[in-house]
């Protein structure tokens, strides 16, 4: 059965997540990426940034546990067995440092039907919480087999 | 740091996925779907065994650019296809193309190969603040 249209524009609470070190050098180095900027407090201080950052990418960690809202919307009832991750886009907006408290409200952004297969795409809209600025802009698209 | 590109620029890295990267990742994402860390699971699923999660591959694109750029924070927009499964034991070279330098932002078409020619994300690109 097709995944309800009526769906879209549907928003989820918003998540809050603090950022820190330990996490970012965990996360970078699972990926593999050892920029110093990520790992090395000592050059971290001596670049432009003046610290440790997170990779831009880091926001699929902070924006995880909003993220799990829309996967397990009884209503929206996404077939998890038959699902997989098609596309995912992200618009890096401002810069994410240790210390960061973010939060993240997911939102269903559009649903469509093609060759019989449903795509879902979610919506993830993370702001810092000290100023209220959003820092990224994510879109993730799942395709459900039928 | 200043950062001259102009179309027709490539650039490119390549990653080695090591038997456990899916793992390392789930701890560090805190994916842990089934899929990934459980070959049994992944084979009754029809998938043939665990298999890398697609935000990890994404990460290896984002490092080609960002190294690239010399900044990860010149990556203003990132949009991936997820066309085929990486395993582990896969090598993944990403490649990224100039295609148009803009108003200072480059914008990168990129794909991803693993060590069979066969393309694991596509239809991706980037946009790169320059100058």
């Amino acid at each position: 059965m097709a995944v309800d249209k009526k769906f879209i524009g549907r928003k989820y609470p918003p998540v809050e997540y603090e950022v820190c070190k330990e996490k970012i050098k965990e996360y970078a180095t699972a990926v593999g990426d050892l920029n110093p900027l990520y790992i090395d407090e000592q050059k971290a201080k001596q670049s432009a940034y003046k610290g440790i950052i997170a990779p831009p990418l880091f926001a699929v960690v902070y924006a995880k546990d909003a993220m799990a809202a829309p996967m397990f919307d009884r209503d929206l009832a996404l077939n998890l067995a038959m699902l997989v991750h098609g596309e995912q886009e992200y618009e890096f907006v401002d810069v994410v440092r240790p210390g960061d408290t973010i939060v993240t409200e997911a939102f269903i952004a559009n649903i469509e039907e093609k060759s019989n297969k449903d795509f879902v795409t979610v919506g993830a809209t993370s702001r810092r919480k000290s100023d209220g600025r959003v820092v990224t802009n994510g879109k993730y698209t799942f395709v459900i087999r039928r | 740091m200043a950062l001259q590109v102009k179309v027709g620029d490539t650039f490119k890295l390549q990653k080695e996925v090591d038997k456990y990267r899916p793992i390392f990742y789930a701890g560090a994402s805190g994916d842990f779907n089934p899929i990934h860390i459980d070959g049994e699971f992944g084979k009754m699923v029809g998938l043939g065994g665990a298999i890398l999660q697609g935000l990890c591959t994404m990460a290896f694109v984002m490092q080609t650019v960002s190294d690239w750029a010399q900044d990860p924070y010149r990556i203003k927009r990132i949009k991936v296809r997820f066309a085929k499964p990486v395993l582990p034991d896969d090598s993944v070279i990403i490649t990224g193309n100039v295609t148009k330098v803009e108003n200072n932002v480059a914008s990168c078409t990129l794909i991803a190969k693993n060590q069979k020619d066969e393309e694991v994300i596509n239809n991706a690109f980037a946009e790169v603040k320059v100058g």
